[in-house]
């Protein structure tokens, strides 16, 4: 409890909040927000605009939400993320660049337990994610860019460890995401986007499972307690690897993770909090 | 669950990180790169009958890891000239190399010092990649250099407009090299007052030789939206250094009831180039996506003149001031009721 930061917001209350009155007062579900920045390297390659592997850095901003479910709020857990990224690489000799853009967005939910030694906890779960991006190579001509674009159900995961480092309270955290099935966009294999543009849609989309749609992003992380605020620090590391019509893109990083998070709760100033009240993280 | 998690692992067992095959940064590598881009990638080997296996006989036993960078580069520059197509180009810090041999074996057909000089004594109009100017014929023409370089619609109705007491309309895209599709659209859609169809674009869909999309029909509509058309007759000049955009713009006008091709065979060029790359960071430009015209025929070696209007500039007029082909135009409209 004393970890956690409590803002009073002035939020009215809805009819139907009103009518659960009750269940408010007494189960308190703080969001649990991060903000992070993560800076490493990529390697990017796609063959629809080059045999060749570029290599450079990775850049991120991402934000991350979790609260427990409001069900079951002891058992299930809410995640959203969003994130903006870039990469930027050479090839071999350094005289082409490569450009990667990305925006991704995922909801969902997980499943979570305590586990029989002290402190760790862990789950398991499912989410949406929806990802847009672009791959654009310098080099002009038909075919300068790759679109990207996947709309995934992921299995996804953590593994949590509350404890002390000496005096510090710490949460170390490791969770993987694992697309498992959904729909991806791609382009044929000598296809132009010009002919897209004419109005050939047929055979962009494409059902994707692990045999030619497979990503996965790992951090793992340790949010350090200062007071009211914690401090994030960690890895992160995805993988991103398609091969649909002939064609493959692998989109590798590696990143170092700094970033703030805390917990904050919303609350009717005109309602007494009840004395039963619990609060039920959704991290800690 | 023992068969659920078998199966968990025998799904995951088929996933990987997808390899793409690695070549070397030596002449052997580079040289292997490149085959295999053309191999999997270019799309008239079987048009134009190429045996390009015999190809990689031929030239692989050329390459050897003393070569110097242009000692590769002219073998490698040699080896897709094999392609005799003008989209495939090497590129290297010091040299791009050109198949020239489309144009290079053919009369030039055009000098535009003559008609600037002699048609219009050097007063004629010029805006973008345009020049224009009424004949003293009362006839309207049009020199368009480039299809690199687009025209907005307001401009395209002011020439238009500027034109609408002359008898008819000379087009002139010889020595234009092509650029965009979308330019040519842009043109087209002001000589047509119905859909049309414009021909096909036919793709790759695999790394086999034949593994070919079936070709998607494009069409062209009318410009509509108040903007101006032309009705009247228009010949549209051409030469062998009409070429790729251009060659495209020469064989869906000469599908219109009133446009006539006059002059020389164009270049061709119908193959919409992609690039790629060699491990020496070369690059390469060849054909990868084919457009056939209306009745789902190639153009990449031309399109002909509309019967009778095949003509060559003569040199002697030329040294009189004279352009043979514009020539021809003038009496051809001129002759019409």
């Amino acid at each position: 409890m004393n970890r956690i930061t409590i803002f009073i917001l002035l939020a009215a209350i809805s009819i139907s909040s009103v009518g659960h009155a009750q269940e408010v007062t007494e189960i308190l579900r703080p969001v649990n927000s991060v903000y992070t920045l993560e800076a490493g390297s990529s390697h990017v390659t796609d063959t629809y605009l080059s045999p060749i592997k570029y290599t450079g850095w990775h850049l991120g901003l991402k934000y991350e939400r979790n609260q427990a479910m409001k069900f079951s709020p002891e058992n299930w857990v809410m995640q959203l993320r969003f994130g903006m990224e870039a990469d930027h690489g050479n090839n071999i000799v350094g005289n082409r660049d490569l450009w990667y853009g990305e925006l991704n967005f995922s909801w969902g939910m997980s499943r979570r337990w305590k586990l029989p030694i002290d402190g760790l906890s862990g789950g398991v779960g499912f989410s949406t994610g929806l990802k847009a991006g672009c791959i654009y190579l310098d080099r002009g001509g038909n075919n300068p860019a790759s679109a990207k674009a996947s709309l995934m159900v992921n299995a996804t995961g953590y593994l949590a460890w509350n404890g002390k480092i000496g005096r510090l309270p710490v949460t170390v955290r490791y969770q993987p995401v694992l697309p498992v099935a959904g729909a991806f966009f791609a382009p044929d294999y000598g296809e132009l986007y010009y002919e897209i543009y004419l109005g050939n849609h047929s055979g962009l989309a494409h059902f994707g499972w692990w045999g030619n749609y497979f990503a996965l992003d790992q951090s793992l992380t340790a949010d350090l307690h200062f007071g009211s605020t914690s401090l994030r620090i960690g890895y992160s590391g995805s993988i991103y690897s398609t091969k649909v019509n002939h064609t493959v893109t692998n989109i590798f990083t590696h990143a170092a993770v700094i970033g703030i998070s805390g917990e904050w709760l919303s609350l009717n100033p005109r309602k007494k909090l009840s004395k039963e009240a619990e609060i039920i993280s959704a991290t800690y | 669950m023992k068969k659920f998690l078998l199966g968990i692992l025998v799904l995951f067992s088929l996933t990987s990180c997808h390899e793409v095959e690695d070549y070397p940064n030596n002449p052997k590598g580079n040289f292997e790169a490149l085959w295999q881009i053309i191999d999997n990638h270019y799309c008239f080997l079987l048009d134009k009958n190429i045996d390009w296996d015999d190809v990689h006989r031929r030239y692989s036993i050329k390459v050897n890891d003393k070569m110097s960078q242009r000692e590769l580069f002219d073998l490698l520059s040699e080896m897709i000239n094999e392609l005799k197509d003008g989209h495939v180009n090497l590129s290297s810090p010091f040299a791009s190399s050109y198949y020239r041999k489309w144009w290079s074996d053919y009369p030039q057909n055009y000098d535009a010092r003559i008609i600037q000089q002699y048609y219009f004594n050097f007063n004629y109009l010029s805006i973008g990649a345009i020049d224009y100017g009424y004949l003293p014929q009362n006839i309207g023409y049009i020199h368009y250099s480039t299809f690199e370089s687009g025209l907005g619609s307001g401009n395209i109705d002011l020439i238009l407009n500027y034109f609408s007491n002359a008898k008819g309309l000379i087009f002139d895209v010889r020595d234009n090299g092509g650029g965009n599709l979308t330019n040519v659209e842009d043109l087209v859609n002001r000589f047509i007052d119905s859909r049309i169809l414009a021909g096909y674009i036919i793709h790759k869909n695999g790394p086999g030789r034949n593994d070919f999309d079936k070709p998607y029909a494009y069409y062209i509509d009318p410009v509509g939206g108040g903007h101006l058309a032309w009705k009247k007759p228009v010949v549209v000049l051409t030469n062998r250094s009409t070429f790729s955009a251009a060659n495209n713009f020469v064989s869906i006008m000469k599908g219109l009831p009133n446009v006539t091709i006059a002059g020389a065979t164009t270049g061709g060029g119908s193959g919409m180039p992609f690039n790629s790359e060699l491990p020496n960071g070369w690059g390469i430009r060849f054909s990868a996506c084919s457009i056939l015209d209306s009745e789902g025929n190639s153009t990449e070696f031309g399109i002909e003149p509309s019967d009778g209007c095949a003509i060559d500039m003569d040199r002697q007029d030329a040294l009189d001031g004279h352009d043979s082909i514009l020539d021809f135009a003038i009496d051809y409209i001129l002759a019409l009721p």
